[in-house]
C-alpha cells in the first residue's frame, strides 16, 4: 500500500510540476469554455427557441438551457482528453526508463500499473472538477436551476466519466512507446470524440442508423447524463413559463438529457451501468494486459 | 559467500537468443566487470539479475537466494541514462524511490542525510534533477541506487557520456564506496581502462561467455605486450627479423610476454638503450576475445 501511494503521489507531482502539460490541460478547457460560448452559443439558443416556437419563454431561461448544454459537453469532452494528457506519464516513463528503475524495486507490474491508473483518475478528476466550476461559475451568471440532487449527481456523472476516461486513455496508451504517439492520439481524440459521443451535436440530430451505431459507445450514456443533470432543471422550468409538459420532454430528448436505443428510452440507471461497467472492464482489460506483458517477458 | 551465481543462464526472445547458456560468479566485494559489445546480453543479464526479467533456462542466486522479489533489495542500479524525474527534486526523486522499498519518515531522513555525506548532495537536495549538471545528476542516479542500503551495485555503463572530470568524480565515489561499505560493484562499461581495475572480468558476446578470468590473466592470455625503442635505426631493428611498427619518434615491436621482451633484450643489449615494455591493455583483450580483431594467442 506504501509503494502504491508512493507511485501515485510520484505520478501526480510529475504531472502537475511539468509547467508544459499542466498548464495548456489546465487552461484548454477554460478557452474551449469560451470558444463554446462565442460560436456555439447562439445557435444553441436558437435551437432551444426553435423547439418551442408558438411559445413565449424567458431570455433568462434559454440562456440557462444553452449553459446547460455547453457545461455538459464540455466536461463530457474533457473527462477523456484530459485523461490522455494525464497519461503522458506513464508512456513518458516508458521512454526515459523510469519504469525500468521502478521495476528493479520490488515493486509488482500490478501495483506499478494501478498507480498509473490512479494518478490519471485524480489528475483528470481535478481539471475536470476546475473547468467544472469554471462552468457553474457560468451557469450561475446565465441562471441557475440546479437543484442539490441535480448538483450531486453531476459531481457523481463527472466521477464516472473522468472514470470512463482513464480507463479508456490507459488502454490505448498502455500501446504506445512515443509522447509523440500520445500527441497525436490525443489530436484524434480531442477531434471526434466530442461528435461521437454526443457532446458538439445532440445524438437527436443525427440519421437513426449512426444515433444507435453512437449509442454501443460507452461514453455517450456519461454525456446523456451530464446533459440530463445540468440542464434537467432549466427545462422543467419551461413548464412554470406556460410550456407543455410535452413539449419540455421533447426538448430532454431533442438534446439528449433522455437517451433512446432502438427507439426505446433508456432508463437513467441503465446509463450509469453501462457507464460503471465499461470503466471497470476497460480497467479489467488495461490490468490484464499489463500482466499479460510480464508473464511473456 | 558469493553475491551473484548464475549457472547456465539462458534467455531467449524467441528465436533470439539474447543470452546462451551463460555461467559465471561474483564474489562478495568484489570488482566485477561484465563487457561485451552492444547486444551481446549484457544488459538482458542484467535484468534477469534485477528480476525485471524471467529467464527461459538456467539458475541466478543472490547472495545465496534464488532471484525474487527480496533479492531486488540487495541490488541498487544505476543506469546508463539518469531514470530520476527531471521536473522533481533530487530530495523528493529519492523519497519516492525509498518508499517503494518501505524507507519512509524518520529512517528516510535519516538515509537522506547518510547519503548527502557521502555523496556530497548538500543544497542539490532541493534542486529539480533537470537543473543539475552531469555530474550532480549522476550523484543523484548514484544515490538513488543506494537509497536502500544494496549489498551489490550494478553500473550499466555508468560514465557513457561524460566528460573526463566527471567520469573520474563517478569513480572517485564508487571506490570510496567499496573502500567504506565493501559493497559488490558489477560494471558494464564500453572504457576498457575502467574494467583494468575490476577484481573479475567477464566477456560476453552473442550472449555466450568468452573469457571469465582477472584482467592480468586475460591480458596475459589475450593481448601482446609491446617495447617501444627509442634513439634506434630503422636498419637496425630489420636485424631482429620480428614484424615493427613507427610509434612517434620510435618504433614498436609486438611480443608475446614479458619473458619474451626480457629474452630479447638480454640477446640485443645494444639496441635497447633507450626503451619501455608496455603490457597489452583491455582494449586488446576484448578486441582479440570478441573476435572483432584476429590474432588469438
Amino acid at each position: 500500500m506504501k509503494q502504491l501511494f508512493a507511485l501515485v503521489k510520484r505520478n501526480c507531482k510529475v504531472y502537475f510540476k511539468d509547467k508544459g502539460v499542466f498548464l495548456p490541460s489546465l487552461i484548454s478547457p477554460l478557452i474551449l469554455l469560451f470558444l463554446f460560448i462565442a460560436f456555439l452559443g447562439n445557435i444553441y439558443r436558437d435551437s432551444i427557441r426553435d423547439v418551442v416556437a408558438g411559445f413565449e419563454i424567458s431570455d433568462g431561461l434559454v440562456e440557462s438551457i444553452a449553459s446547460g448544454w455547453l457545461v455538459s459537453s464540455l466536461i463530457s469532452v474533457c473527462a477523456v482528453t484530459i485523461a490522455f494528457t494525464a497519461n503522458t506519464v506513464m508512456v513518458q516513463d516508458r521512454v526515459t526508463g523510469a519504469r525500468n528503475d521502478f521495476l528493479v524495486a520490488p515493486v509488482s507490474e500490478r501495483i506499478l500499473s494501478l498507480s498509473y491508473f490512479i494518478a490519471t483518475y485524480i489528475v483528470t478528476a481535478v481539471m475536470c472538477f476546475v473547468a467544472l466550476g469554471a462552468g457553474f461559475i457560468y451557469m450561475a451568471a446565465a441562471g441557475w436551476h440546479l437543484s442539490a440532487a441535480d448538483f450531486f449527481l453531476t459531481v457523481a456523472d463527472t466521477l464516472l466519466l473522468v472514470l470512463f476516461g482513464t480507463a479508456f486513455s490507459s488502454l490505448v496508451c498502455s500501446f504506445l512507446k512515443s509522447q509523440g504517439g500520445v500527441a497525436a492520439i490525443e489530436a484524434t481524440v480531442s477531434a471526434a470524440y466530442g461528435f461521437l459521443c454526443g457532446a458538439y451535436m445532440p445524438l437527436s440530430s443525427l440519421t437513426e442508423w449512426l444515433r444507435d451505431a453512437l449509442m454501443f459507445l460507452p461514453g455517450t450514456y456519461g454525456t446523456g447524463l451530464m446533459h440530463l443533470h445540468l440542464m434537467g432543471g432549466a427545462i422543467d422550468a419551461m413548464t412554470e413559463e406556460g410550456i407543455p409538459h410535452v413539449m419540455a420532454d421533447a426538448m430532454k430528448r431533442g438534446f439528449d438529457c433522455t437517451l433512446e436505443f432502438f427507439g426505446s428510452t433508456v432508463p437513467v440507471w441503465t446509463s450509469y451501468l453501462v457507464l460503471a461497467a465499461a470503466g471497470l472492464l476497460l480497467l479489467g482489460v488495461c490490468l490484464v494486459l499489463h500482466l499479460g506483458r510480464r508473464r511473456k517477458s | 559467500m558469493k553475491a551473484i551465481e548464475i549457472e547456465h543462464l539462458k534467455k531467449y526472445f524467441g528465436t533470439v537468443k539474447a543470452v546462451d547458456d551463460v555461467s559465471f560468479t561474483v564474489e562478495e566485494g568484489e570488482f566485477f566487470a561484465f563487457l561485451g559489445v552492444n547486444g551481446a546480453g549484457k544488459s538482458t543479464t542484467i535484468s534477469v539479475l534485477c528480476g525485471k526479467e524471467q529467464r527461459t533456462g538456467g539458475e541466478v542466486w543472490i547472495e545465496g537466494r534464488p532471484v525474487d522479489a527480496d533479492t531486488k533489495r540487495a541490488i541498487g542500479v544505476v543506469f546508463q541514462d539518469s531514470v530520476l524525474d527531471r521536473s522533481l527534486t533530487v530530495e523528493e526523486n529519492l523519497s519516492c524511490r525509498a518508499a517503494l522499498y518501505g524507507i519512509d519518515g524518520d529512517m528516510f531522513q535519516r538515509r537522506l542525510e547518510e547519503l548527502s555525506k557521502l555523496l556530497s548532495l548538500g543544497e542539490l537536495l532541493r534542486r529539480p534533477v533537470g537543473k543539475l549538471s552531469g555530474g550532480q545528476r549522476r550523484r543523484a542516479d548514484i544515490a538513488r541506487a543506494l537509497v536502500h542500503s544494496p549489498r551489490i551495485l550494478i553500473l550499466d555503463e555508468p560514465t557513457t557520456g561524460l566528460d573526463p572530470q566527471t567520469r573520474q568524480q563517478v569513480w572517485e565515489v564508487v571506490h570510496l564506496l567499496r573502500k567504506t561499505r565493501r559493497i559488490t560493484v558489477f560494471l558494464t562499461t564500453h572504457y576498457m581502462e575502467e574494467a583494468a581495475d575490476a577484481d573479475h572480468v567477464v566477456i560476453l558476446d552473442g550472449g555466450k561467455v568468452k573469457a571469465d578470468d582477472t584482467p592480468l590473466a586475460l591480458k596475459n592470455r589475450y593481448a601482446f605486450d609491446a617495447i617501444t625503442l627509442y634513439h634506434v635505426g630503422e636498419r637496425e631493428l630489420q636485424n631482429l627479423s620480428l614484424p615493427y611498427e613507427r610509434a612517434g619518434e620510435g618504433f614498436r615491436i609486438r611480443v608475446k610476454s614479458t619473458a619474451e621482451a626480457t629474452e630479447l633484450i638480454v640477446k640485443h643489449p645494444q639496441l635497447f638503450i633507450d626503451y619501455e615494455v608496455t603490457k597489452g591493455g583491455m582494449d586488446e583483450v576484448f578486441l582479440t576475445v570478441t573476435g572483432k580483431r584476429g590474432g588469438d594467442r
